[in-house]
């Protein structure tokens, strides 16, 4: 259990990647799951993998920690594969296992929908794993700020998102001491009927739910009290900065862009 | 019931960058009966060391035996239903557990889930309110409504309903007033005596584990810094400082009582009565030196 709760979580670090501007690595993230979909050679396929697995390494992240928290998704990628094997009916038969014709197209196309998959679920999770939340949410506001003219309320969306964040942790945590505590009780989440596993959820989720609702009155008494009134005329602690690493980054990335279009059938 | 823990480390989130080493080669054992005190800082580890004696976690490495039960890394047993209902916990901030619309439901979950039949189920939760002094008219009230004090109280009701022969307390009275720490420590004690319990208790409190324990562990950062009786233990005045511990007002004060008068009383478990007429009779001994 402990090591599902930690799949992307934030890893510190001081590797480049660590240091980048929270919204340059949003940025060229944004644009990678764009361009992925243009990919359509080896050679442009071997480019993006290049990027994403280097980019991986930069983080200096143990890649067997990095490869761990993928786990959820390797089931979806090698279930992608088996779907496409199944009902791609391009190019010669290969082989059939038993009468069921399988096509080289189909093996060409599964390999290259599930390493698309494989490579977006990698280089978001690259982002999460070397940026702290607050970064995040620090970027995010910066970036959406130009729809303040039309009235969205960026701010407060920041704030919810950093608040949510923020108690992700606490939740899992407060998660995993009731369920022991109830457990403890004799309490059985693991075996028994569907129906028992289903009732087991009610002694976990009513203290949950209570410490949830407890926490935010909680929260929000404590933030009227340092005067917080929304984010008009809010200084920031941490302001966000370009330098040149980023721009190193982006430079980088426009390049293997333009590799990508060159490499392109 | 006996416990013994060998070579015990456990470590949270194994093989992960935010592996943390909770508890390391940790061995002791526990007597039948007896009363144990586990001292030591935030983080040192003593909830982690709880955790284990009713398998919700196995050691990383090592291994303990509770009663018949053992576990180990490689180790699960089978019934650990029948270790959870011979094995009572009060963890910290028990109140938090509560979730059944009225007060005798929630207390009458535990003794539920392990099977126990509806007639003496009533029983148990008669017993379990009269044992931690709850009024009778609480039963059918909602546990959200009661006082914190009263809901820590239904908590460890709730677990004492089970019957357990091992009861584990995990700072029991954190946060609570003054007097009803008092109550509650002398009510943990009377059921330890009355039902002969096997009783481990966490605490920060050095009065309460002079008090009441025969055995005192001192653990520091995850590993056994001391042990023995507590009159042992909390002679050791320079070593409990060393790690920021306290000793008991008592011993503190024969102490300072000793370096001042050059009088030498050793604390063995006298009233405060029997106290003062020995610090009497030595003081009077010095004046008619003079
Ligand atoms: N679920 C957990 N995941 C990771 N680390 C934990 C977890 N629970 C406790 N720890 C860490 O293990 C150490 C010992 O914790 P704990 O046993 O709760 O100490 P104590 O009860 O003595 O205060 C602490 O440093 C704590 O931060
Ligand atoms: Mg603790």
């Amino acid at each position: 259990m402990n090591n599902m709760l930690i799949i992307g979580q934030y890893v510190p670090g001081s590797s480049f990647i660590h240091r980048l501007d929270p919204r340059t690595k949003i940025t060229i993230i944004f644009f990678f799951v764009f361009f992925i979909f243009f990919a359509n050679s080896l050679l442009s396929y071997g480019i993006l993998t290049l990027f994403s697995v280097g980019s991986a390494l930069a983080t200096r992240i143990k890649v067997s920690y990095i490869i761990k928290g993928l786990t959820p998704v390797w089931f979806l990628i090698l279930f992608t594969f088996l779907l496409h094997l199944l009902v791609t009916k391009d190019g010669e038969v290969l082989f059939r296992v038993f009468t069921y014709p399988i096509y080289t197209g189909a093996i060409i196309q599964g390999t290259a929908i599930s390493l698309r998959f494989f490579l977006l679920i990698l280089v978001t999770s690259l982002l999460t794993l070397t940026t702290s939340p607050i970064e995040i949410t620090d970027a995010i506001e910066n970036l959406l700020h130009p729809l303040k003219k039309i009235k969205f309320p960026v701010h407060e969306l920041a704030l919810m998102m950093s608040i949510s964040l923020r108690f992700i942790p606490t939740l899992l945590q407060e998660t995993e001491k009731i369920s022991k505590a109830q457990a403890s009780r004799g309490v059985d989440f693991k075996t028994g009927p569907i129906k028992e596993r289903i009732q087991a959820v009610v002694p976990l989720l009513v203290p949950l739910f209570i410490s949830a609702f407890k926490r935010a009155e909680e929260l929000a008494m404590a933030m009227e009290a340092r005067g917080y009134q929304g984010g008009e005329g809010r200084t920031k602690l941490r302001e966000l900065k370009v330098g040149p690493l980023d721009w190193v980054a982006l430079l980088c990335f426009i390049l293997i862009i333009v590799a990508l279009f060159v490499t392109r059938k | 019931m006996d416990i013994s823990f060998k070579n015990v480390s456990y470590v949270y989130q194994y093989n992960t960058p935010f592996e943390h080493r909770a508890i390391e080669d940790l061995s002791f054992s526990v007597k039948s009966g007896s009363f144990v005190a586990i001292i030591g800082h935030t983080g040192s580890g003593k909830s982690t060391i709880i955790q284990h004696l009713n398998g919700l976690i196995r050691p990383t490495s090592g291994s303990i035996s509770i009663g018949n039960f053992n576990l180990s890394a490689s180790d699960k047993p089978k019934n650990l239903k029948e270790l959870r209902s011979k094995v009572g916990i009060v963890f910290q901030y028990p109140e938090h557990q509560l979730f059944e619309e009225t007060v005798a439901k929630d207390i009458g979950f535990g003794p539920k889930n392990f099977g126990i039949g509806d007639n003496e189920i009533m029983e148990r939760i008669q017993q379990a309110c009269t044992a931690v002094q709850l009024p009778n008219d609480l039963l059918e009230r909602s546990p959200f409504d009661l006082s914190g004090g009263q809901m820590r109280r239904v908590a460890i009701a709730g677990v004492l309903a089970v019957n357990p022969e091992l009861l584990v307390l995990d700072e029991p009275t954190a946060g609570l007033d003054p007097r009803g720490q008092q109550d509650m420590m002398d009510m943990f004690y009377q059921l330890h005596k009355q039902k002969k319990l096997t009783t481990i208790l966490v605490t920060h409190s050095m009065e309460d584990a002079l008090k009441y324990a025969d055995h005192v562990i001192i653990l520091n950062k995850g590993k056994k810094y001391m042990e023995g009786t507590p009159t042992e233990v909390f002679a050791n005045k320079d070593a409990l400082s060393k790690v920021q511990l306290d000793v008991p007002e008592v011993i503190q004060f024969l102490h300072e009582f000793k370096e001042r008068f050059e009088g030498e009383i050793t604390y063995s478990n006298q009233s405060i009565k029997q106290l003062a007429s020995e610090l009497t009779n030595q003081l009077k001994g010095l004046t008619n030196n003079e």
